[in-house]
């Protein structure tokens, strides 16, 4: 289907079914849970159109949705999938086999704050939970960054130098659900952009290849190691195609990192996500109150760009991380971004102070009014030299 | 958008069936996808099972290996038992991730990314995997009918992890999860899941079939009926462990005979076109249970009334396939008819090994 350059406005939800209509996906599979659910029925709609020629299989769970991605990919054939919140959780065994066995299956995850009890808000614990389970991940803060982001994990995760699953993340409801203006590409552009898709060895009758046989504990080490390298080895992967990408549809992103206002900043926000769409009008307006404020936005969590992390926060006196997620009895006793900033961190020679703030959770908005009592604690902290507590629960002190 | 036809594979049917594991049937496939060097049991039910279907279904053929025997013992890294591509899966994705296999091959070869005949998309999955932890997924893939066939091979327990009682083991199996003690003599107090004719009921445009490695002509042909109907077929297959049944080695074709003999495996089909099973296969005898009971170690512990028991059991099962009881099962059914296995001189092998 030739389809020609647009501008639509569209919430992140339909942006990611664009993008995997876009890439000509040979199966999905669906599992229904709130809010990922309408870029699947947005894929349903297209297929039923006959915009989109693809499998689309309504799975048992999402342990037979990732079952069934895994099962399609292994024999060759591209395929897209997502969750949500406890769906995430529910697949949570085929992370690990996935990785292993080195299929690029995407995944698209719109967050949802895990039970208990139902909560239909968006905090990133769901995804954050698999973050080591060898996918590559990191979170769009709008319709046109999530519809930019799932092509170019296509790209990255399908080349024969990674051939990594991908977890292509955005806030439930507030990127999820909101609309806003995105540009769609010619399936020219996309054509040149993205190859199809050529696993190496798939489950082929004419060449027998045999995936995933038991091993031996001694067997384990070096298998592990590949993966760990597949791993590291994305990183220039996925900085040559973000220059591919500027090249082709004109969008430019930092792969790593985005940051905002951070020029002459004292004090900044590290967050990721749709509420960095927040942090950029609260950093705008403390900063025309004369605020040395900045916003940086992390955009990949894995791989984990530890050097850039380090040499960008060092910048700075002291680092305010919105955690959006649950890290319950961990080092700040509160979510797991800031024991990774700190880790990166340490090798700094100029070490800032590093404040948790717990924002967001339960999937509330964190609200402009949060974000500047947020930047007096660490403007406090600034005056102070140190920090009066690791982490705050926003909204519950004074 | 132009989409290309999907080939599909036709297997024909071996005649001869049902003579025996003896006989020599000169039309068996040459072709072996499942081929030696594995590290399975002497006497293995489930690889006899699986070289018997695997050559049914020739090399035009994918396997799936959710997580059992099949898997650890057949596949170690850097050696494979398979002629034909296999992928390890996990134990409860056995039916999900052969629907993905299944969904590859259709959308590929309709949009022109793979050129070929539809293979054989077989699923070899153990009891703990398709009457348990996988069930859903199974029935998940019968319910959209993808076109592959989903093989239970049934040795009645968890035998890789090390002799577990599932919900395919039967009444008064001994398994380390069912140990028999004084207050529990008869060790398994369960009867086993009716999988097959759950899958039958369940998933009637599918269809379905019971066999045993004791009949292997019919397992062939109800492998190749399974992969020529056009959708999802599910196969339950008596395949006995020499490990967990505590059995002599030799004996495994032979079990797997007398088990459908005794009643307690029926065998039969379900025909999807006509939706009603069908019966006709008649072993060549009928004989009580005792005769199968007494030859296995995992049933050594067995007290008289536990035996009559599963006499009623097998009774139960003969009518539902609408044979008529002897009178002789039907005094079998007795407890009185029956000594406890320690006390029997026939047992008294088998029953030391508890």
């Amino acid at each position: 289907m030739a389809d020609k350059k647009r501008n639509v406005r569209i919430n992140g939800c339909v942006a990611a079914a664009q993008a995997a209509k876009y890439a000509d996906v040979d199966v999905i599979t669906a599992y229904p849970i709130r809010p990922y659910t309408a870029t699947m029925m947005a894929l349903a709609q297209m297929v039923a159109n006959g915009e989109l020629d693809a499998e689309y299989i309504v799975a048992d769970s999402e342990h037979s949705q990732l079952s069934i991605a895994h099962g399609a990919a292994s024999s060759g054939a591209r395929v897209f999938t997502g969750s949500s919140g406890v769906g995430v959780q529910y697949a949570y065994e085929l992370y690990s086999p996935i990785s292993g066995s080195r299929m690029p299956v995407q995944m698209m995850i719109a967050d949802r704050t895990l039970d208990p009890p139902g909560d239909f808000g968006s905090e990133h614990t769901d995804a954050l939970s698999t973050r080591d389970m060898g996918w590559l991940m990191g979170w769009s803060c709008d319709a046109q960054e999530a519809f930019d982001n799932h092509l170019m994990a296509f790209r990255i995760g399908e080349d024969p130098r990674v051939l990594l699953p991908q977890m292509v993340c955005q806030d439930g409801f507030f990127v999820s659900h909101i609309t806003t203006d995105c540009e769609l590409p010619d399936s020219g552009q996309v054509a040149e952009f993205l190859p199809p898709y050529k696993h190496p060895y798939p489950l082929d009758p004419r060449h027998p290849v045999s995936h995933g046989p038991q091993i031996m504990p001694e067997q384990g080490p070096p298998l592990q190691l590949e993966r760990a390298r597949a791993m590291e080895g994305a990183m220039p992967v996925i900085e040559q195609v973000h220059d591919e990408f500027a090249k082709i549809f004109g969008r430019r992103y930092d792969p790593w990192v985005e940051e905002y206002m951070t020029d002459g900043a004292d004090v900044v926000f590290f967050l990721q996500g749709g509420h960095g769409v927040t942090a950029r009008h609260a950093v705008r307006h403390m900063r025309e109150r004369g605020a040395k404020v900045g916003l940086v936005r992390l955009r990949t969590i894995r791989p984990y760009p530890t050097d850039r992390v380090n040499e960008v926060l060092s910048k700075f006196k002291v680092v305010g991380v919105v955690e959006t997620n649950m890290g319950l009895g961990s080092v700040s006793s509160g979510g797991s971004l800031y024991a990774e900033a700190c880790a990166a961190l340490y090798e700094s020679d100029k070490r800032p102070l590093v404040v948790s703030f717990m924002a967001g959770m339960g999937g509330e908005a964190i609200v402009l009014k949060e974000f500047y009592w947020m930047t007096n604690k660490l403007l406090e902290a600034q005056k102070k030299g140190k920090i009066e507590k690791r982490t705050h629960w926003v909204g519950f002190e004074e | 958008m132009a989409t290309i036809t999907v080939e599909r594979q036709m297997l024909p049917m071996l005649q001869s069936p049902n003579q025996g594991a003896r006989f020599y049937n000169p039309e068996l496939p040459e072709t072996e996808p499942f081929v030696p060097g594995h590290r399975t049991c002497a006497g293995c039910g489930p690889s006899i099972q699986y070289r018997i279907t695997s050559k049914a279904s020739g090399d035009n053929t994918i396997l799936v290996g959710p997580t059992g025997c099949m898997y650890v013992a057949n596949s170690s890294y850097l050696c494979t038992p398979y002629n034909v591509p296999w992928a390890h899966t996990q134990i409860g994705s056995a039916g999900s991730f052969t629907a993905g296999v299944a969904a590859a091959y259709e959308a590929m070869i309709r949009k022109g990314k793979w050129k070929g005949p539809y293979p054989n998309i077989i699923c070899e999955a153990g009891d703990g995997s398709a009457s348990d932890i996988g069930i859903g997924s199974i029935s998940g893939a019968l319910y959209r009918n993808h076109d592959c066939l989903i093989i239970c091979y049934d040795n009645e327990q968890y035998a890789n992890t090390g002799i577990q009682a599932s919900s395919r083991t039967p009444y008064g199996g001994m398994t380390t999860f069912s140990p028999p003690g004084p207050k529990v003599p008869e060790a398994k107090t369960l009867f086993p899941k009716d999988l097959a004719r759950m899958m039958a009921a369940g998933h009637p445009h599918c269809y379905v079939a019971t066999g045993s490695v004791g009949y292997p002509i019919d397992l062939m042909n109800k492998v190749r009926k399974g992969l020529n109907h056009k959708g999802a077929a599910f196969l339950m297959v008596y395949t006995p462990c020499q490990k967990g049944f505590v059995y002599e080695t030799p004996r495994s074709i032979d079990l797997g005979r007398l088990v459908v003999e005794c009643g307690l495996y029926p065998v039969w089909e379900w025909d999807p076109a006509r939706r009603e099973y069908d019966y006709s296969f008649k072993p060549a005898t009928m004989r009580p249970v005792a005769e199968y009971l007494k030859l296995q170690g995992r049933f050594g512990h067995l007290h008289a009334e536990h035996i009559a028991t599963l006499q009623q059991f097998a009774n139960d099962q003969w009518r539902m396939m609408n044979v008529e009881v002897p009178e002789a099962l039907v005094r079998a059914a007795d407890p009185s008819s029956h000594l406890d296995m320690a006390s029997a001189e026939a047992a008294a092998a088998i029953a030391h090994t508890v």
